[in-house]
């Protein structure tokens, strides 16, 4: 499958701005380093801003009336009395604003088209916590003290909190769409029977479930929206991280002209993804605006609200999987029935349906693959992008079906991989299902990793410790982070879907006084994108990072965005920078241009680099030169003299990244999904007390490649952090809802996030396979694809081997594990994982 | 998040407390360090129409050893606990203080209070029950001192009268020859604990077990002396079958209650173990040795 053909293709036609000759860059000199983050002593020294430290003249305050039903018709709303309270300005309700707005698109087809997603709950309520009302006011205090005095009677309707429920219609969230089923579609790849049939070892494996839990960001949802009445501009201070999709999803609803929507972001305290669904709230926030005669209203979520009515990831089930496997132990095929629960509305879903498909055969070379795909609507908090969003949950299936396979072959984990591992001579590769992996080397990556923990010293001590009676497991995790992803998928969810490809913006300007000034199309929520874009512009230009002027945040006002503009799928190394690369090269260009015209020399002559009066353009062997405020004083403010053939120099750069993507052949689900594929590999070693069934992790590796880091340091704290998620996600959070609906992790006392007494260790090791197909060979990277979880499941399996627990949640925890060892002495696991051997195994 | 209107009212002096606690009636709370109080008063799941603060009136935050006994002025911290060389005396008081909540609870939250909020939960209404301890208490009638074994009535219930106020906590030294103990499970720092146990034995001919109490926390609606579980070792030799049925006594004791942290039936597989760690921890430091004891998280 390797394919040189696509390689060369995709290499040639992704844009990376003018190649422009006597315009060339250096060979990198700052790309690469790790440099200190250029935004660390602005944050460190509180000088970061924040939503919540802006304040607006005549500023009021938004509270939120919540429903604590998960299901219910709403009988009476009566506000009267809030409207009442002192310091009331107005107040909203979901009969009120239904006259005034749209629903929000649904990106789903057929039936999801039906549904009616306002941004406060109308007639009904459909998760626990979810906005009926909201009460503006002059303080908070009293905007919270108000919505006390809001009466709301519900009707109780019966709560469908599981995926299987869901399933069966009993109970409909959205009568109109006549059923809980909001996406079906079967992925078919290859001849998965004919692979069946040819088996050597046939496993059916039961129930696995991926559980719900979510990000939480250090700073919660914030918002001040402002609906000038003069204009009919909305101005949106946010935190947003993907405020392109927000307007285009607020546009309609509102009725205005997507102009009109100006969103700014400064600084954001950590997104992780599910702060892209923040824009119901914005509209609310909007319309309490408008109906204040234009005063700024300002929302700030709190915790609690947070955990209730924010977005949690996706949770999956997995149903009936059959396996086939050569006597090798070597994967043939997979068929496997897959319920996503994408919680009560499908907001950015059912994008989530198709995603996953962008790591089909995860890190594996089988090729018949064959996955029903269902999503489900239930009564609980709508999903939203969480970082490793969907592939993260297949990711983990994969694993569980390597390891669940490997242990009832008797393959060892480390030997079960690397039998199916795709080669690195296979790359770039080609997936069943039409994805390029761009580059790779997991079996190198896996013996790094195996190095990095001490694997085999490891093996002895376990062999020992099992003697003892003692629980020790090894486990890996392997798992891809696909970045730059083709918009072009969501036609396989929804074919009259209008979007596809991928695009971004950088705009790099010399300023009337020469300084050079990055404006990104980036929504950066301490990725460092702001030390990166000053690296790559460094380079362009043959400067120094410090002393490129980097604007952090977005702002529409700036003019560097596409409708693909936000932070989001693993991507800013590739699209956020190669935009910025493109601008600083088109700048350099007319640099070139204009110091040769005012030098008398030839392009071909010049360099460019730092001099005693800042950077500069210079004649090669001569004492001729120009620095960068004379060549900005002669564009902006001294430009008469200047010939004609240099007036289309505007110093103000704008370039538009695009990847070469096609659209998918919608009826095969085939085509390329994404440009890179970064890949973490992990191990740990994880003991299970015998007494307490506490996992304890006695050691832990990652390995990441994510092509060419741009900054080593920026690297690895990316992988510090999406470790810690995972690590968290394997062990600690889980939005859990019982039977009823009702949330019982709404504050982190119940949810309990990860925190630094719970981590252990980290060794680190990054490995380079720079890709193919982008600028300096840069992958996207820092989502992490959930590998700490894979890896976590993976050595608690081998762990608890002995005792015939087989691992089939992807949240264990003292009392799970606990109940599981009971389970699996009572017999319960018996049929879980059935094998059929056809021939004998080696 | 904000707390419904309240009035505040600092004390200059616990004769100035007590007449504002009467003064403003059953709806006024006394706030030392509101590390359970203000997070309450925020969520709106308590409302006192007032706060009286009593961490300016002098003297109430000292730690000593005096007359035998480890003396703690009510406001004493968590984290002055934690480091007090003079508290370090009784290794069970460390162990506890060490792993309060997180640090910035640690550095704001107080023992006095609590005592006097008497969650079942509480680390301190465990370790202490473990010890010879007494609550010095000052009401109308002046300063009087209450064994803490009579002090917590029940879960958020303690035999204070709304004008009462806790001002010291007096722990006596153990004898020589004594050891304790306290384990924890937490999830992770800033949460309470799963289950907790606090054993504090004494020794004789280096592994007669002469004296014991053994405490259970988080598995009941107050900490819970397990006297069973004491029967079992109490006057024997710490033997492992001693000491496996003391922890299965336990087991028996607790009245656990199934919830995010735990179910009920994992919860007392929990406090057998931890019972019978914090034996052999106990056993380890009445003869002298160095043992770890305290917290322990999920991961690590």
């Amino acid at each position: 499958m390797a394919s040189k053909s696509v390689a060369k293709k995709l290499k040639r036609k992704t844009s990376r701005g003018p190649s422009a000759n006597g315009a060339q860059a250096a060979p990198a000199k700052w790309v690469g380093q790790p440099i200190r983050r250029k935004e660390e002593n602005r944050l460190v020294s509180g000088r970061g801003i924040f939503v919540d430290d802006e304040k607006m003249p005549g500023m009021l305050h938004i509270k939120f009336v919540r429903s604590s039903y998960p299901h219910a018709k709403i009988a009476r709303l009566d506000v009267s009395q809030a409207e009442k309270f002192p310091g009331v300005v107005c107040t909203l309700t979901g009969a009120e604003i239904k006259k005034q707005v749209q629903p929000f698109i649904e990106i789903g087809p057929g039936g999801a088209q039906k549904i009616a997603d306002y941004p406060m709950a109308v007639g009904k309520v459909v998760f626990q916590g979810e906005p009926v009302a909201a009460v503006v006011a002059e303080t908070r205090l009293a905007a919270e003290d108000a919505a006390e005095l809001v009466e709301v009677d519900y009707e109780p309707l019966q709560p469908v909190v599981t995926a299987e429920n869901a399933l069966k219609d009993e109970s409909l969230l959205h009568p109109a769409m006549g059923t809980n089923r909001n996406w079906h579609g079967v992925f078919t790849y290859g001849d998965v029977e004919k692979a069946m049939k040819q088996a050597a070892h046939a496993v059916h494996i039961g129930r696995l479930h991926f559980h719900r839990f979510s990000s939480t960001p250090l700073e919660c949802n914030v918002i001040i929206a402002t609906w000038d009445p003069r204009s009919g501009d909305i101005e949106y201070h946010c935190n947003n991280t993907f405020p392109s999709f927000a307007s285009q999803f607020l546009s309609p609803a509102l009725g205005v002209r997507i102009d009109q929507i100006h969103m700014k972001s400064f600084d954001i305290g950590g997104g992780f993804g599910i702060k892209i669904t923040s824009y119901p709230y914005m509209a609310v926030c909007a319309l309490a605006s408008r109906k204040a005669r234009g005063r700024a209203v300002k929302w700030v979520e709190t915790r609690i609200e947070h955990m209730q009515a924010s977005a949690h990831g996706n949770e999956r089930t997995f149903l009936d999987t059959r396996v086939a496997l050569d006597k090798n132990g070597v994967v043939l095929a997979i068929d496997s029935k897959h319920v996503d629960d994408c919680g009560a509305f499908p907001r950015y879903e059912p994008l989530g349906c198709v995603i996953w498909a962008q790591v089909l055969p995860a890190t594996y070379r089988v090729k018949n693959i064959r996955i029903d795909m269902h999503q489900v609507v239930t009564n609980k908090c709508p999903v939203g992008p969480n970082r490793g969003y969907s592939r993260m949950q297949h990711l983990w299936f994969m694993e569980r079906i390597l390891d669940i396979c490997g242990q009832t072959l008797g393959i060892p984990a480390d030997e079960m991989r690397l039998r199916n591992y795709i080669r690195k001579n296979e790359m770039p590769y080609k997936t069943p299902n039409g994805c390029v992996y761009d580059s790779g080397d997991y079996a190198n990556m896996l013996s790094t990793a195996k190095k990095l923990i001490g694997w085999d010293d490891w093996k002895k001590k376990q062999a020992a410790a099992r003697k003892e009676g003692r629980w020790i497991g090894l486990g890996i995790g392997s798992t891809l982070d696909s970045g730059t992803n083709n918009f072009g998928q969501a036609r396989i969810i929804n074919p009259d879907a209008p979007f596809s490809g991928q695009s971004k913006v950088g705009i790099v300007k010399l300023d009337i006084y020469g300084e050079v000034v990055v404006s990104m199309g980036s929504v950066p929520q301490g990725q460092g994108h702001e030390t990166t874009a000053a690296q790559v512009v460094a380079d362009a230009l043959s400067i120094t990072p410090d002393l490129v002027n980097v604007r952090p945040g977005f702002d529409t006002a700036h003019n560097a965005y596409t409708g693909h503009t936000g932070t989001y799928a693993s991507q800013f190394a590739v699209t956020g920078l190669t935009a910025i690369h493109g601008a600083a090269m088109k700048l350099r260009k007319e640099l070139s241009r204009l110091a040769a015209w005012k030098l008398q020399a030839k392009e071909k002559d010049l360099e460019f680099g730092v001099g005693a009066q800042g950077p500069e353009v210079r004649v090669s062997g001569t004492q001729k030169s120009i620095n960068y405020w004379a060549l900005a004083n002669l564009v902006n403010v001294n430009n008469a003299g200047m010939p004609e053939s240099l007036w289309d120099i505007t110093l103000n750069c704008r370039h538009v990244f695009h990847a070469n993507f096609q659209i998918p052949d919608v009826k095969r689900k085939y085509g390329n999904l994404t440009l890179t594929y970064a890949a973490q590999i992990h191990t740990a070693v994880v003991e299970v007390d015998r007494e307490t069934f506490q996992p304890k992790i006695l050691a832990y590796a990652c390995v990441d490649d994510c092509g060419k880091a741009v900054n080593p340091r920026i690297v690895e704290g990316q992988v510090h952090g999406a470790a810690a998620h995972g690590i968290g996600a394997a062990l600690l959070e889980d939005c859990a809802y019982d039977s009823d609906g009702n949330l019982l992790t709404a504050t982190f006392s119940d949810y309990t996030p990860i925190t630094a007494v719970n981590m252990p260790e980290l060794l680190y090791a990054h490995t380079e396979s720079p890709s193919p197909f982008t600028l300096n060979g840069a992958k996207g990277m820092g989502e992490g694809g959930a590998a700490p979880v894979h890896t976590i499941c993976s050595a608690l399996q081998d762990a608890l081997y002995p005792t015939g627990v087989i691992i089939d949640d992807s949240h264990n925890t003292g009392d799970s594990l606990f109940r599981a060892v009971q389970k699996a002495e009572t017999g319960g696991y018996a049929g879980m994982v059935q094998v059929e051997h056809r021939r004998p195994s080696r | 998040m904000y707390a419904a209107a309240f009035s505040y009212h600092r004390a200059a002096s616990l004769q100035e407390a007590v007449k504002l606690l009467q003064d403003l009636g059953d709806d006024a709370r006394i706030i030392a360090g509101g590390q359970s109080l203000i997070p309450l008063m925020k969520m709106r799941m308590t409302r006192p129409a007032a706060l009286i603060d009593i961490n300016f009136i002098p003297g109430l935050s000292e730690i000593q050893n005096s007359k035998g006994e480890l003396r703690f002025g009510a406001l004493a911290r968590h984290a002055d606990i934690e480091d007090s060389s003079v508290a370090s005396a009784i290794p069970i008081v460390h162990d506890c203080a060490t792993g309060i909540a997180d640090v910035q609870v640690r550095n704001q939250g107080t023992i006095g209070g609590s005592l006097a909020e008497a969650d079942p939960s509480g680390d301190w209404g465990t370790a202490l029950l473990a010890l010879d301890t007494t609550v010095v208490c000052f009401g109308p009638g002046g300063r009087h001192t209450v064994p803490f074994e009579a002090f917590i009535k029940d879960a958020y219930t303690t035999v204070l009268a709304h004008d009462e106020i806790v001002t010291a906590v007096h722990v006596k030294m153990p004898p020589k020859g004594s050891g304790g103990a306290h384990l924890a499970f937490k999830r992770s720092a800033p949460v309470y604990p799963t289950v907790s146990a606090s054993v504090q034995l004494t020794l004789e001919d280096h592994n007669t077990c002469k004296d014991v109490r053994v405490i259970l926390g988080c598995v009941g609606l107050t900490a819970i002396r397990a006297k069973e579980a004491e029967a079992a070792v109490r006057g024997k030799s710490l033997s492992e079958k001693n000491i496996q049925a003391a922890s299965e006594a336990a087991r028996a004791a607790a009245e656990p209650q199934s919830d995010m942290r735990g179910s009920a039936e994992y919860k007392r597989a929990l406090v057998a173990t931890l019972v019978k760690r914090a034996i052999a921890i106990a056993a380890r430091r009445a003869r002298g040795e160095h043992a770890e004891a305290g917290h322990e998280y999920v991961g690590r």
